[in-house]
Protein backbone atom coordinates (compact mmCIF):
# COMPACT_ATOMS: atom_id res chain seq x y z
CA UNK A 1 0.00 0.00 0.00
CA UNK A 2 2.92 2.00 0.84
CA UNK A 3 4.53 1.69 -1.90
CA UNK A 4 1.66 2.31 -4.45
CA UNK A 5 1.31 5.49 -2.23
CA UNK A 6 4.98 6.15 -3.58
CA UNK A 7 4.02 5.52 -7.64
CA UNK A 8 2.75 8.92 -8.46
CA UNK A 9 5.77 11.08 -6.21
CA UNK A 10 7.78 9.04 -8.83
CA UNK A 11 6.25 10.09 -11.95
CA UNK A 12 5.85 13.35 -10.92
CA UNK A 13 10.05 13.40 -10.62
CA UNK A 14 10.53 11.49 -14.02
CA UNK A 15 7.93 14.01 -15.70
CA UNK A 16 10.49 16.70 -14.14
CA UNK A 17 13.83 15.25 -15.17
CA UNK A 18 12.03 14.19 -18.81
CA UNK A 19 10.89 18.60 -19.27
CA UNK A 20 14.21 19.89 -17.57
CA UNK A 21 16.04 17.52 -19.99
CA UNK A 22 13.85 18.49 -23.39
CA UNK A 23 14.01 21.95 -22.73
CA UNK A 24 18.48 21.67 -22.60
CA UNK A 25 19.46 23.43 -25.92
CA UNK A 26 22.54 20.72 -25.66
CA UNK A 27 19.84 17.95 -26.04
CA UNK A 28 17.76 19.69 -28.68
CA UNK A 29 20.45 19.90 -31.02
CA UNK A 30 21.85 16.57 -30.61
CA UNK A 31 18.07 15.35 -31.12
CA UNK A 32 18.17 17.34 -34.52
CA UNK A 33 21.31 16.37 -35.42
CA UNK A 34 20.70 12.78 -35.16
CA UNK A 35 16.54 13.15 -37.14
CA UNK A 36 18.70 15.13 -39.83
CA UNK A 37 21.60 12.31 -40.35
CA UNK A 38 18.67 9.23 -40.43
CA UNK A 39 17.00 11.39 -43.02
CA UNK A 40 20.10 12.08 -45.11
CA UNK A 41 20.28 8.82 -45.28
CA UNK A 42 16.77 8.23 -47.50
CA UNK A 43 18.67 7.72 -50.59
CA UNK A 44 20.16 4.62 -49.48
CA UNK A 45 16.79 3.20 -49.31
CA UNK A 46 16.40 3.06 -53.39
CA UNK A 47 15.55 -0.23 -54.64
CA UNK A 48 16.90 -0.22 -57.44
CA UNK A 49 20.72 -1.34 -56.32
CA UNK A 50 22.80 -3.66 -58.94
CA UNK A 51 25.04 -6.05 -57.48
CA UNK A 52 26.95 -8.45 -60.56
CA UNK A 53 24.79 -7.65 -63.00
CA UNK A 54 21.47 -8.51 -60.89
CA UNK A 55 19.13 -6.45 -59.12
CA UNK A 56 18.52 -6.62 -55.75
CA UNK A 57 15.00 -6.52 -54.68
CA UNK A 58 13.41 -4.05 -52.28
CA UNK A 59 13.48 -6.89 -49.81
CA UNK A 60 17.38 -7.23 -49.51
CA UNK A 61 17.97 -3.92 -49.89
CA UNK A 62 15.65 -3.49 -46.97
CA UNK A 63 17.16 -6.47 -44.58
CA UNK A 64 20.38 -4.98 -44.80
CA UNK A 65 20.36 -1.39 -44.92
CA UNK A 66 17.51 -1.46 -41.44
CA UNK A 67 20.04 -3.69 -39.54
CA UNK A 68 22.86 -1.75 -40.30
CA UNK A 69 21.09 1.31 -39.37
CA UNK A 70 19.41 0.21 -37.01
CA UNK A 71 23.10 -1.22 -34.67
CA UNK A 72 24.20 2.90 -35.45
CA UNK A 73 20.95 4.15 -33.77
CA UNK A 74 21.31 1.20 -30.90
CA UNK A 75 24.31 2.43 -30.00
CA UNK A 76 24.64 6.12 -30.72
CA UNK A 77 21.69 6.35 -28.33
CA UNK A 78 23.29 4.63 -26.05
CA UNK A 79 26.14 6.81 -25.85
CA UNK A 80 23.50 10.04 -25.92
CA UNK A 81 21.70 8.05 -22.79
CA UNK A 82 25.20 7.68 -21.16
CA UNK A 83 26.05 11.56 -21.78
CA UNK A 84 22.12 12.71 -20.56
CA UNK A 85 22.60 10.82 -17.37
CA UNK A 86 26.42 11.56 -16.54
CA UNK A 87 25.27 15.20 -15.33
CA UNK A 88 21.71 14.40 -13.73
CA UNK A 89 23.09 14.41 -9.97
CA UNK A 90 25.17 16.93 -10.45
CA UNK A 91 22.91 19.92 -12.01
CA UNK A 92 20.32 18.79 -9.29
CA UNK A 93 22.47 19.60 -6.62
CA UNK A 94 23.91 22.89 -8.30
CA UNK A 95 20.25 23.97 -9.25
CA UNK A 96 18.94 22.80 -5.82
CA UNK A 97 16.47 20.64 -7.33
CA UNK A 98 17.71 17.52 -5.13
CA UNK A 99 17.29 19.43 -1.58
CA UNK A 100 13.52 20.63 -2.92
CA UNK A 101 12.73 17.45 -3.85
CA UNK A 102 14.56 15.26 -0.69
CA UNK A 103 13.13 18.40 2.10
CA UNK A 104 9.33 16.97 1.11
CA UNK A 105 7.75 14.05 2.43
CA UNK A 106 9.88 11.93 -0.71
CA UNK A 107 12.22 9.08 0.32
CA UNK A 108 15.91 9.13 -1.46
CA UNK A 109 14.48 5.58 -3.23
CA UNK A 110 11.60 7.32 -4.76
CA UNK A 111 13.61 10.57 -6.09
CA UNK A 112 16.26 8.14 -7.86
CA UNK A 113 13.68 5.74 -9.48
CA UNK A 114 11.93 8.58 -10.94
CA UNK A 115 15.25 10.11 -12.39
CA UNK A 116 16.25 6.60 -13.89
CA UNK A 117 13.10 6.41 -15.14
CA UNK A 118 12.71 10.03 -16.35
CA UNK A 119 15.75 9.56 -18.59
CA UNK A 120 15.33 6.07 -19.82
CA UNK A 121 12.16 7.12 -20.82
CA UNK A 122 13.68 10.23 -23.22
CA UNK A 123 16.14 7.65 -24.32
CA UNK A 124 14.03 5.38 -25.29
CA UNK A 125 11.64 7.53 -26.89
CA UNK A 126 14.64 9.42 -28.74
CA UNK A 127 15.96 5.99 -30.29
CA UNK A 128 12.49 5.31 -31.09
CA UNK A 129 11.45 8.27 -32.46
CA UNK A 130 15.07 7.53 -34.71
CA UNK A 131 13.84 3.99 -35.94
CA UNK A 132 10.63 5.33 -36.05
CA UNK A 133 12.16 7.75 -39.27
CA UNK A 134 14.12 4.49 -40.76
CA UNK A 135 10.78 2.61 -40.44
CA UNK A 136 8.79 5.62 -42.37
CA UNK A 137 12.07 5.72 -45.11
CA UNK A 138 11.48 2.30 -45.83
CA UNK A 139 7.52 2.21 -46.28
CA UNK A 140 7.81 5.21 -48.09
CA UNK A 141 10.47 4.72 -50.31
CA UNK A 142 10.08 1.10 -50.75
CA UNK A 143 6.20 -0.02 -49.75
CA UNK A 144 8.34 -2.52 -47.18
CA UNK A 145 6.59 -2.33 -44.02
CA UNK A 146 8.08 -4.22 -41.17
CA UNK A 147 6.60 -3.22 -37.60
CA UNK A 148 9.12 -6.01 -35.85
CA UNK A 149 11.30 -3.08 -36.60
CA UNK A 150 9.97 -1.24 -34.02
CA UNK A 151 9.28 -3.99 -31.61
CA UNK A 152 13.24 -4.55 -32.03
CA UNK A 153 13.51 -0.90 -31.21
CA UNK A 154 11.75 -1.19 -27.98
CA UNK A 155 13.83 -4.46 -27.08
CA UNK A 156 16.60 -2.56 -27.55
CA UNK A 157 15.52 -0.35 -24.02
CA UNK A 158 16.63 -3.15 -22.20
CA UNK A 159 20.71 -1.41 -23.03
CA UNK A 160 19.14 2.06 -22.70
CA UNK A 161 18.39 1.52 -18.88
CA UNK A 162 21.48 -0.27 -18.35
CA UNK A 163 23.53 2.74 -19.14
CA UNK A 164 21.20 4.83 -17.14
CA UNK A 165 21.41 3.36 -13.81
CA UNK A 166 25.50 2.52 -14.48
CA UNK A 167 26.35 6.04 -15.36
CA UNK A 168 24.01 7.12 -12.53
CA UNK A 169 25.89 4.64 -10.04
CA UNK A 170 29.40 5.41 -11.56
CA UNK A 171 28.79 9.05 -11.00
CA UNK A 172 28.02 9.13 -7.56
CA UNK A 173 31.65 7.52 -7.08
CA UNK A 174 33.88 9.20 -9.11
CA UNK A 175 33.96 12.07 -11.69
CA UNK A 176 31.08 12.62 -14.03
CA UNK A 177 32.99 12.18 -17.75
CA UNK A 178 35.17 9.05 -16.06
CA UNK A 179 31.83 7.71 -15.16
CA UNK A 180 30.67 7.56 -19.20
CA UNK A 181 33.91 6.84 -20.26
CA UNK A 182 33.93 3.60 -17.96
CA UNK A 183 30.55 2.60 -19.12
CA UNK A 184 31.40 3.40 -22.48
CA UNK A 185 34.49 1.28 -21.99
CA UNK A 186 31.75 -1.83 -21.18
CA UNK A 187 29.52 -0.78 -24.42
CA UNK A 188 32.84 -0.75 -26.39
CA UNK A 189 34.57 -4.33 -25.33
CA UNK A 190 31.32 -6.15 -25.64
CA UNK A 191 30.90 -5.12 -28.99
CA UNK A 192 34.41 -6.04 -29.77
CA UNK A 193 34.24 -9.27 -27.68
CA UNK A 194 31.05 -9.97 -29.79
CA UNK A 195 32.43 -9.23 -33.51
CA UNK A 196 35.64 -11.36 -32.41
CA UNK A 197 33.38 -14.01 -31.39
CA UNK A 198 31.57 -13.46 -34.43
CA UNK A 199 34.68 -14.18 -36.58
CA UNK A 200 35.74 -16.99 -34.42
CA UNK A 201 32.31 -18.91 -35.69
CA UNK A 202 33.26 -18.73 -39.15
CA UNK A 203 34.03 -21.47 -41.13
CA UNK A 204 36.95 -20.09 -42.26
CA UNK A 205 38.06 -19.77 -38.67
CA UNK A 206 36.88 -22.98 -37.39
CA UNK A 207 39.19 -24.87 -40.06
CA UNK A 208 41.85 -22.46 -39.32
CA UNK A 209 41.45 -23.69 -35.32
CA UNK A 210 41.38 -27.45 -36.36
CA UNK A 211 44.26 -26.81 -38.05
CA UNK A 212 46.41 -25.54 -35.34
CA UNK A 213 44.95 -28.17 -32.96
CA UNK A 214 42.98 -26.20 -30.79
CA UNK A 215 39.33 -27.21 -30.05
CA UNK A 216 37.74 -23.72 -29.12
CA UNK A 217 34.35 -25.16 -28.47
CA UNK A 218 35.49 -27.75 -25.54
CA UNK A 219 38.37 -25.64 -23.45
CA UNK A 220 37.13 -23.37 -21.22
CA UNK A 221 39.51 -20.88 -20.57
CA UNK A 222 39.26 -17.34 -18.09
CA UNK A 223 38.36 -14.56 -20.77
CA UNK A 224 35.53 -17.08 -22.41
CA UNK A 225 34.09 -16.74 -18.53
CA UNK A 226 34.79 -12.89 -18.67
CA UNK A 227 33.11 -12.71 -22.24
CA UNK A 228 29.67 -15.19 -20.89
CA UNK A 229 29.70 -12.71 -18.17
CA UNK A 230 30.79 -9.55 -19.66
CA UNK A 231 27.12 -6.97 -19.94
CA UNK A 232 26.03 -8.56 -23.22
CA UNK A 233 24.98 -4.58 -24.49
CA UNK A 234 25.89 -5.67 -28.15
CA UNK A 235 23.90 -9.58 -27.51
CA UNK A 236 20.62 -7.57 -26.86
CA UNK A 237 21.20 -5.64 -30.28
CA UNK A 238 21.44 -8.83 -32.09
CA UNK A 239 18.77 -10.58 -30.29
CA UNK A 240 16.49 -7.99 -31.11
CA UNK A 241 17.88 -7.23 -34.71
CA UNK A 242 17.30 -11.22 -34.97
CA UNK A 243 13.39 -9.82 -35.08
CA UNK A 244 14.29 -7.89 -38.30
CA UNK A 245 15.63 -10.50 -39.81
CA UNK A 246 16.13 -14.33 -39.05
CA UNK A 247 20.06 -14.70 -38.70
CA UNK A 248 20.53 -15.34 -34.80
CA UNK A 249 24.14 -14.06 -33.48
CA UNK A 250 25.85 -17.12 -32.83
CA UNK A 251 26.82 -18.44 -29.72
CA UNK A 252 23.76 -17.41 -27.79
CA UNK A 253 20.12 -17.79 -27.64
CA UNK A 254 17.88 -15.23 -28.03
CA UNK A 255 16.95 -14.60 -24.50
CA UNK A 256 20.49 -14.89 -22.69
CA UNK A 257 21.82 -11.60 -23.48
CA UNK A 258 18.56 -10.16 -22.08
CA UNK A 259 18.58 -11.73 -18.93
CA UNK A 260 22.29 -10.95 -19.02
CA UNK A 261 21.75 -7.45 -19.10
CA UNK A 262 18.46 -7.28 -17.08
CA UNK A 263 20.39 -9.17 -14.59
CA UNK A 264 22.61 -6.01 -14.09
CA UNK A 265 20.26 -3.84 -14.50
CA UNK A 266 19.00 -5.30 -11.12
CA UNK A 267 22.45 -5.49 -9.48
CA UNK A 268 23.46 -1.82 -10.43
CA UNK A 269 20.27 -0.44 -9.19
CA UNK A 270 20.57 -2.10 -6.04
CA UNK A 271 23.99 -0.83 -5.74
CA UNK A 272 22.80 2.70 -6.52
CA UNK A 273 19.63 2.96 -4.40
CA UNK A 274 22.42 1.54 -1.70
CA UNK A 275 24.91 4.48 -2.70
CA UNK A 276 22.04 7.26 -2.55
CA UNK A 277 21.18 6.67 0.96
CA UNK A 278 24.40 7.28 2.50
CA UNK A 279 25.25 10.36 0.74
CA UNK A 280 24.75 13.73 2.45
CA UNK A 281 22.56 15.95 0.43
CA UNK A 282 23.87 19.97 -0.01
CA UNK B 1 7.51 19.62 17.57
CA UNK B 2 11.59 18.85 17.06
CA UNK B 3 13.34 17.30 19.38
CA UNK B 4 17.52 16.72 19.30
CA UNK B 5 18.72 13.87 21.94
CA UNK B 6 22.47 13.48 22.83
CA UNK B 7 22.93 14.56 18.54
CA UNK B 8 26.10 13.83 17.47
CA UNK B 9 27.17 14.63 14.10
CA UNK B 10 31.36 14.14 13.13
CA UNK B 11 32.86 14.18 9.52
CA UNK B 12 35.94 12.15 9.99
CA UNK B 13 37.90 13.63 12.54
CA UNK B 14 35.75 17.17 12.72
CA UNK B 15 32.83 17.44 15.29
CA UNK B 16 30.40 19.42 13.61
CA UNK B 17 27.97 19.14 16.06
CA UNK B 18 28.82 17.42 19.64
CA UNK B 19 25.81 15.79 21.92
CA UNK B 20 23.11 18.65 21.12
CA UNK B 21 19.80 17.85 22.95
CA UNK B 22 16.95 20.41 22.99
CA UNK B 23 13.48 20.51 21.65
CA UNK B 24 11.23 23.25 20.09
CA UNK B 25 7.67 23.11 20.76
CA UNK B 26 4.58 24.14 18.79
CA UNK B 27 4.03 27.11 17.53
CA UNK B 28 7.34 28.37 19.17
CA UNK B 29 9.24 30.73 16.48
CA UNK B 30 13.00 29.22 17.62
CA UNK B 31 16.31 30.66 16.61
CA UNK B 32 19.36 29.28 16.61
CA UNK B 33 22.02 30.79 16.65
CA UNK B 34 25.85 30.62 16.45
CA UNK B 35 29.33 31.55 14.12
CA UNK B 36 30.12 30.66 10.88
CA UNK B 37 30.90 26.87 10.93
CA UNK B 38 29.14 26.36 14.43
CA UNK B 39 26.97 23.79 13.32
CA UNK B 40 24.14 25.24 12.42
CA UNK B 41 23.68 24.03 8.79
CA UNK B 42 24.30 20.52 10.12
CA UNK B 43 21.61 20.24 12.22
CA UNK B 44 19.29 21.64 9.94
CA UNK B 45 20.35 19.21 7.33
CA UNK B 46 20.06 16.09 10.20
CA UNK B 47 15.86 17.56 10.62
CA UNK B 48 15.47 16.88 7.14
CA UNK B 49 17.75 13.71 6.89
CA UNK B 50 20.15 15.51 4.39
CA UNK B 51 22.59 13.71 6.67
CA UNK B 52 22.25 11.33 9.42
CA UNK B 53 23.58 11.76 13.53
CA UNK B 54 26.69 10.05 14.20
CA UNK B 55 24.86 8.98 17.18
CA UNK B 56 21.93 10.34 19.07
CA UNK B 57 18.40 11.01 17.36
CA UNK B 58 16.28 13.64 15.73
CA UNK B 59 12.85 14.06 14.98
CA UNK B 60 10.28 16.12 13.91
CA UNK B 61 6.37 15.95 14.93
CA UNK B 62 7.11 13.02 16.55
CA UNK B 63 8.56 10.80 13.84
CA UNK B 64 12.53 10.14 13.47
CA UNK B 65 13.70 12.46 10.40
CA UNK B 66 15.19 9.18 8.53
CA UNK B 67 11.57 8.58 7.81
CA UNK B 68 10.12 10.61 4.87
CA UNK B 69 7.06 11.37 6.64
CA UNK B 70 8.59 13.17 9.31
CA UNK B 71 9.22 16.19 6.42
CA UNK B 72 5.52 16.07 5.53
CA UNK B 73 4.72 19.02 8.00
CA UNK B 74 7.88 21.00 7.16
CA UNK B 75 8.25 23.95 4.42
CA UNK B 76 12.32 24.33 4.00
CA UNK B 77 14.18 27.32 2.41
CA UNK B 78 17.87 26.98 2.31
CA UNK B 79 20.60 29.18 2.33
CA UNK B 80 21.57 30.60 -0.78
CA UNK B 81 18.81 28.96 -1.99
CA UNK B 82 18.70 28.13 -5.85
CA UNK B 83 16.12 27.68 -8.58
CA UNK B 84 16.76 25.89 -11.82
CA UNK B 85 17.41 29.19 -13.91
CA UNK B 86 15.57 27.76 -17.23
CA UNK B 87 12.03 27.95 -14.93
CA UNK B 88 10.38 30.70 -14.34
CA UNK B 89 9.56 31.83 -10.67
CA UNK B 90 5.64 30.76 -11.32
CA UNK B 91 7.08 27.87 -12.71
CA UNK B 92 9.29 26.58 -9.57
CA UNK B 93 6.51 27.65 -7.76
CA UNK B 94 4.05 25.03 -9.37
CA UNK B 95 6.54 22.31 -9.42
CA UNK B 96 6.47 22.39 -5.67
CA UNK B 97 3.00 22.43 -5.42
CA UNK B 98 3.17 19.11 -7.72
CA UNK B 99 5.41 17.88 -5.35
CA UNK B 100 3.63 17.79 -2.63
CA UNK B 101 0.10 16.36 -4.75
CA UNK B 102 -1.80 19.71 -4.54
CA UNK B 103 -4.20 19.23 -7.43
CA UNK B 104 -3.85 21.60 -9.98
CA UNK B 105 -6.77 24.14 -9.44
CA UNK B 106 -5.79 24.50 -6.01
CA UNK B 107 -2.06 25.25 -6.03
CA UNK B 108 -2.88 27.98 -8.85
CA UNK B 109 -4.78 29.61 -5.99
CA UNK B 110 -2.07 29.23 -3.89
CA UNK B 111 0.72 30.23 -5.71
CA UNK B 112 -0.76 33.51 -6.64
CA UNK B 113 -1.24 33.82 -3.15
CA UNK B 114 1.88 33.31 -1.95
CA UNK B 115 3.65 35.30 -5.15
CA UNK B 116 1.41 38.41 -3.45
CA UNK B 117 3.06 37.66 -0.15
CA UNK B 118 6.48 37.78 -1.17
CA UNK B 119 5.57 40.87 -2.96
CA UNK B 120 6.78 39.43 -6.82
CA UNK B 121 3.78 40.70 -8.47
CA UNK B 122 4.69 40.91 -12.72
CA UNK B 123 8.12 39.24 -12.28
CA UNK B 124 6.83 35.79 -11.39
CA UNK B 125 6.52 34.66 -15.21
CA UNK B 126 9.84 35.74 -16.18
CA UNK B 127 13.27 33.38 -16.05
CA UNK B 128 14.77 32.68 -13.02
CA UNK B 129 17.95 33.71 -14.63
CA UNK B 130 17.09 37.17 -14.58
CA UNK B 131 16.29 36.69 -10.80
CA UNK B 132 18.83 38.95 -8.14
CA UNK B 133 19.68 36.98 -5.34
CA UNK B 134 17.01 38.44 -3.35
CA UNK B 135 13.90 37.72 -5.95
CA UNK B 136 15.31 34.00 -5.73
CA UNK B 137 15.42 33.88 -1.81
CA UNK B 138 11.82 35.22 -2.29
CA UNK B 139 10.83 32.47 -4.75
CA UNK B 140 12.79 30.09 -1.91
CA UNK B 141 10.18 31.61 0.86
CA UNK B 142 7.67 30.74 -1.40
CA UNK B 143 7.85 27.52 -2.20
CA UNK B 144 8.90 26.87 1.33
CA UNK B 145 5.29 28.04 2.64
CA UNK B 146 3.03 25.73 -0.24
CA UNK B 147 0.87 23.45 1.14
CA UNK B 148 0.76 25.65 4.51
CA UNK B 149 3.45 23.72 6.56
CA UNK B 150 3.11 23.43 10.17
CA UNK B 151 7.02 24.04 10.35
CA UNK B 152 8.87 26.36 8.97
CA UNK B 153 12.46 25.35 8.24
CA UNK B 154 14.64 28.74 7.58
CA UNK B 155 18.10 28.87 6.99
CA UNK B 156 19.14 32.57 6.39
CA UNK B 157 15.66 33.84 5.32
CA UNK B 158 17.40 37.29 4.56
CA UNK B 159 20.64 36.51 2.60
CA UNK B 160 20.55 38.88 -0.16
CA UNK B 161 17.94 41.10 0.64
CA UNK B 162 17.89 44.58 0.53
CA UNK B 163 16.65 46.48 4.55
CA UNK B 164 13.40 46.60 2.63
CA UNK B 165 12.87 42.99 1.52
CA UNK B 166 14.44 42.41 5.47
CA UNK B 167 11.61 44.39 6.95
CA UNK B 168 9.26 42.34 4.52
CA UNK B 169 10.32 39.30 5.31
CA UNK B 170 10.21 39.94 8.92
CA UNK B 171 6.46 41.68 8.67
CA UNK B 172 5.86 37.79 6.52
CA UNK B 173 7.63 35.59 9.40
CA UNK B 174 5.82 37.69 12.50
CA UNK B 175 2.54 37.52 10.82
CA UNK B 176 3.22 33.42 10.63
CA UNK B 177 3.79 32.87 13.67
CA UNK B 178 0.91 34.67 14.84
CA UNK B 179 -1.30 32.05 12.92
CA UNK B 180 0.74 29.67 14.98
CA UNK B 181 3.22 27.97 12.83
CA UNK B 182 6.09 26.79 13.88
CA UNK B 183 9.54 28.68 12.66
CA UNK B 184 12.86 27.04 12.79
CA UNK B 185 15.42 30.23 12.03
CA UNK B 186 19.08 30.15 11.51
CA UNK B 187 20.00 33.59 11.21
CA UNK B 188 22.65 35.82 11.66
CA UNK B 189 20.76 39.04 11.90
CA UNK B 190 20.49 39.24 15.61
CA UNK B 191 18.13 42.40 15.70
CA UNK B 192 15.97 40.66 13.65
CA UNK B 193 15.90 37.68 15.43
CA UNK B 194 15.39 39.48 18.77
CA UNK B 195 12.73 41.24 16.94
CA UNK B 196 10.75 38.28 16.01
CA UNK B 197 11.78 34.61 18.02
CA UNK B 198 10.39 33.74 21.19
CA UNK B 199 13.66 31.37 21.83
CA UNK B 200 17.15 31.33 20.65
CA UNK B 201 19.38 28.44 21.23
CA UNK B 202 23.66 29.66 20.67
CA UNK B 203 25.81 27.06 19.39
CA UNK B 204 29.67 27.43 18.90
CA UNK B 205 31.76 24.39 17.36
CA UNK B 206 29.04 22.16 17.89
CA UNK B 207 28.53 22.67 21.17
CA UNK B 208 25.28 24.36 22.65
CA UNK B 209 26.03 26.88 24.54
CA UNK B 210 22.36 28.44 26.23
CA UNK B 211 18.93 27.40 25.52
CA UNK B 212 16.72 29.20 26.35
CA UNK B 213 13.69 32.31 25.72
CA UNK B 214 14.65 35.95 24.88
CA UNK B 215 13.53 37.52 27.91
CA UNK B 216 15.50 34.77 29.90
CA UNK B 217 18.69 35.45 28.36
CA UNK B 218 18.55 39.06 27.54
CA UNK B 219 19.15 41.08 30.83
CA UNK B 220 18.14 44.92 31.01
CA UNK B 221 20.59 47.19 28.87
CA UNK B 222 22.08 44.10 27.23
CA UNK B 223 21.29 43.63 23.88
CA UNK B 224 21.48 39.77 22.17
CA UNK B 225 24.22 40.49 20.36
CA UNK B 226 25.90 41.54 23.45
CA UNK B 227 24.48 38.24 25.33
CA UNK B 228 25.88 36.24 22.07
CA UNK B 229 28.88 37.94 21.60
CA UNK B 230 29.93 37.12 25.28
CA UNK B 231 28.86 33.77 25.30
CA UNK B 232 30.99 32.79 21.95
CA UNK B 233 34.44 34.55 23.10
CA UNK B 234 33.63 33.14 26.10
Amino acid sequence: MKTLKAFPSIFRIAKHTLSDEVRQKSFVIMFVICAICIVLIRGCYQGNYVVNGQYLDAGTVVSALSKVTFHIIGAGVMIIAALLSMRIFRRDRNEGIQSCILSKAIARWQYVTGKIIGIWVLSVLFMFILHGIVFLITSINLNAFMPEYLVASLLCSINLLFVVIAVLLLSLLMPDIVAFLCVLGVGIVSFVADGIAAVSHTPMAQAMMQQSGAHPQVELTWWKVVYYFWPKLSGVQHSASSLIGSDLFPGFGLLYPIINVLLYCLILGGLLFLRFRKIDIV
Amino acid sequence: MIELTTTTKRYGSLTAVDNVSFSVKPGECFALLGPNGAGKTTIVKMLLDFTRPTSGSVSVSGIPSTDAVSRASIGYLAENHRIPASLSGWQYLLRCAELLDIKRSDAVDQCRRIVELIGMQGREYTKVGTYSKGMIQRFGLGAALIGEPKLLLLDEPTAGLDPIGIREIRQLLESLKNEGMTIFLNSHLLSEVEKICDTVAIINRGSLLVKDAISAIVKDGDTLEDVFVRLVKG
